[in-house]
């Protein structure tokens, strides 16, 4: 758990520190200070450099902060002093603790070390909690590696895809490792690690449940829907398994909880230390059936009363009681107490207004522009597949049929989902996640976009699960059960260029992606957004120019001269392969 | 990040400014925020780029107090500035830019109807 810091400037400042986990000494108590001192005199930045100069003393330092320093400034500082989890220096904490004027606290006297415990027989052994990292003892000079295999099922992680989070001493110890990003630990994770020798070799592999780090485990197990494969195999069974066993469907000894919503039935299963479900494993029901699927990692969710997501046996009659609960929101929709900010609106609009448009989609508070810059392409080049892919049920219900890919045949089976047309809203009117842009009233609204999206959300787990990025062809395959592809336009401009032309010309969806990491600068008053995938609507040649035609999900936001403001515009192939990183195409 | 930008009507109540400015020179960058782990090629993953400490020439003053010149903070985001880039900057009462692409959030017609309805 995060410490309490009002100011944010000091909070994002403390949180970086608590990423890196390195010690904080003098030159870090001087920056609280030029957060905290900061006024109408200076600006954090200018009082840095003040407090820097040569010859200011440390009373004169402290005389500085404390002159813009408000009363809340000052109960952080003390925040970080008695609750902080980064070590201070003797120095630095002594120099706030004057800050704060609070009489300086004397060094409690370091507990004798105690003896290192030698490697275990597996080659790498953990010592202590996990409060400031991972630590332990292997061999000298090796370096670690880990993967949080609580978060990994999320993701596309393979068990042994682990990032190196340290190193090992001259005497073998490593201290303050820690995994970043997504696979950041929380308390009661499970963390896989092994060390690297120098000559290649590795220590065998060891598991760690993360403790110490909050006050209590809070992250339940994750549960990757799209890898449970469920299969009607007669006899009034049916098959459960891995889809993709080199990846987990959850964190090893979660316990699944799988409901027939026809029956009413459950069934449990405990997760393999693969990742998987036990050879075998079967369940009672029959094609058409849908399961709703609750995990628990044995501390949260233990009564099975949160269901993560539902799985539809393919085949069959589609059931008439497996209407799907609403998919929960992503997390930035949840307040601190994990409730929703936002409540359901019925909406009761039609469901195509005239047939589906690539105008009709409007990218909501979602990141998922994958998902709607897909949809918006396959209803360019291929409307019909949209029509066949979301159906009214004619009693306020609609059923939406994915296509899943099984590895193992190489063909796509039918995922129905049914939904009701409640969608989360805003307060002042209008849905949250996706919608269409012909309107915003709940009786008005085009349908077809915001369904499916619920309906994908529903499938793959939750708005959250396909709200932190995603691959456009994913979606083309999801939606259409054809093959995609994507491709590097890096120095492709020919290539690109004839991709273009074939996929348009053929009636294919198609789109692209702009770069993300370390170009986002180069984007900044282009009108066009870094990180992000746009429609290809099509292709013009004027002389020897030739364009790309692009939209942005958005429905809004593009190049300035390119007419209304409606999201499509027209780039020159040479500036498209420059501000775009990969295109996606149905093959 | 990829999100449209939030909704002006969420923003405008928490703008102490709006101003015509462009970037005449970064003054300090953060730590780099840790990188999100995606399969190539993805797109929305989320990643931000650092914090920035940035000077702001100001043009034009549609919302707050007068200024020439302002040093504000452009948090993690997932946009970055460089000296030259500008348009609208709404800012709030601690110095941080708003708005989840800074310049390029909205459009001077969509801010100025904004601040109409809110007079």
């Amino acid at each position: 758990m995060p410490i309490n810091i009002g100011d944010r400037k000091l909070s994002t400042l403390y949180s970086n520190w608590e990423r890196t986990a390195q010690p904080l000494g003098k030159d870090q108590a001087l920056e609280i200070l030029a957060q905290v001192g900061d006024g109408s005199r200076w600006n954090a930045a200018s009082l840095l450099t003040e407090l820097k100069k040569p010859g200011v003393s440390p009373e004169k330092q402290i005389a500085m902060a404390q002159a813009g320093m408000t009363a809340g400034e000052k109960k952080d500082i003390a925040t970080i002093l008695d609750q902080g989890k980064v070590p201070l220096d003797a120095t630095a904490r002594s120099f706030l603790e004057k800050v704060i004027g609070r009489a300086s606290t004397p060094t409690p006297p370091t507990p004798p070390t105690p003896p290192t415990p030698p490697p275990a027989a597996t080659g790498l052994s953990v010592t202590g909690n996990q409060a400031q990292g991972l630590s332990g003892v292997t061999r000298a000079g090796a370096t670690i590696e880990a993967i949080n295999i609580t978060t990994a099922p999320g993701g596309r992680l393979h068990m042994d895809d682990t990032m190196v989070v340290g190193k090992a001493d001259a005497s073998g110890q490593f201290s303050l490792a820690k995994l970043t990003g997504e696979q950041q630990m929380r308390e009661g994770d499970l963390v896989r690690m092994r060390a690297r020798y120098a000559d290649g070799t590795t220590s065998d592999w060891v598991t760690v449940k993360a403790s110490g780090i909050e006050a209590k485990d809070s992250r339940n197990a994750v549960v990757a829907l799209f890898r449970i494969g469920i299969s009607d195999v007669g006899g009034g069974k049916v098959s459960v398994d891995n889809i993709n066993a080199s990846r987990q469907v959850s964190e090893p000894g979660a316990k699944l909880q799988f409901t027939n919503n026809r029956t009413g039935e459950k069934a449990l299963v405990t997760i393999t230390e693969t990742g998987g479900f036990p050879a075998g494993f079967t369940l009672n029901g029959k094609a058409g059936d849908s399961f709703s699927i609750a995990a628990s990692d044995g501390v949260n969710n233990t009564t099975f009363a949160q269901a993560t997501g539902n799985v539809t046996v393919p085949g069959g009659a589609a059931s008439t009681t497996d209407l799907i609960p609403d998919p929960a929101l992503h997390k930035d929709e949840l307040d601190a107490a994990g409730k929703p900010k936002f409540s359901t609106v019925n909406f009761t609009g039609p469901l195509f207004i005239d047939a589906a448009r690539p105008e009709d989609v409007q990218q909501g508070q979602l990141g998922n522009c994958y998902f709607p810059a897909a949809m918006a392409a396959i209803a360019k080049h291929n409307p019909d597949a949209i029509a066949n892919l979301i159906k009214d049920n004619g009693d306020g219900t609609y059923t939406v049929t994915f296509k899943q890919k099984d590895w193992a045949t190489g063909k796509f089976k039918e995922v129905p989902v049914k939904v009701d047309g409640d969608l989360y809203a805003r307060s002042y009117g209008g849905a949250l996640y996706g919608h269409s842009s012909n309107s915003s009233d709940p009786k008005k609204m085009e349908l077809w976009f915001p369904l499916v999206e619920k309906a994908y959300a529903q499938w793959k787990g939750s708005y959250n699960t396909i709200g932190n990025g995603g691959h456009v062809s994913d979606v083309f395959q999801d939606c259409m059960g054809v093959d995609a592809s994507s491709m590097s336009l890096a120095s492709n401009g020919e290539r690109a260029w004839e991709q273009i032309v074939k996929t348009v010309d053929a009636k294919k969806p198609l789109g692209a992606g702009t770069f993300g990491e370390d170009q986002e600068a180069k984007y900044t008053n282009t009108g066009v957004y870094a990180n992000h995938a746009y429609t290809i609507m099509g292709y013009e040649k004027s002389g020897t120019d030739r364009f790309v035609v692009l939209r942005n999900p958005w429905g809004e936001s593009e190049p300035a001269g390119n007419g209304a403001n409606d999201g499509i515009f027209k780039l020159k192939l040479e500036d498209f392969t420059k501000l775009y990183q990969s295109m996606y195409f149905q093959t | 990040m990829a999100k449209p930008p939030e909704p002006i009507e969420d923003v405008i109540p928490q703008a102490t400014w709006v101003v015509d400015a462009e970037v005449l020179e970064v003054l300090a960058t953060g730590p780099q925020p840790p990188k999100v782990e995606a399969k190539p090629g993805a797109t929305s993953t989320g990643q931000k780029t650092a914090s920035q400490t940035v000077k702001l020439k100001v043009t034009r003053v549609l919302h707050g107090e007068k200024v020439a010149e302002l040093v504000v903070e452009k948090p993690e985001a997932g946009y970055a500035l460089r000296a030259g880039n500008h348009g609208p900057f709404l800012i709030d009462s601690t110095k941080t830019i708003l708005g989840r692409y800074g310049p390029d959030s909205y459009s001077f017609e969509r801010i100025e109807k904004a601040l109409a309805a809110k007079r």
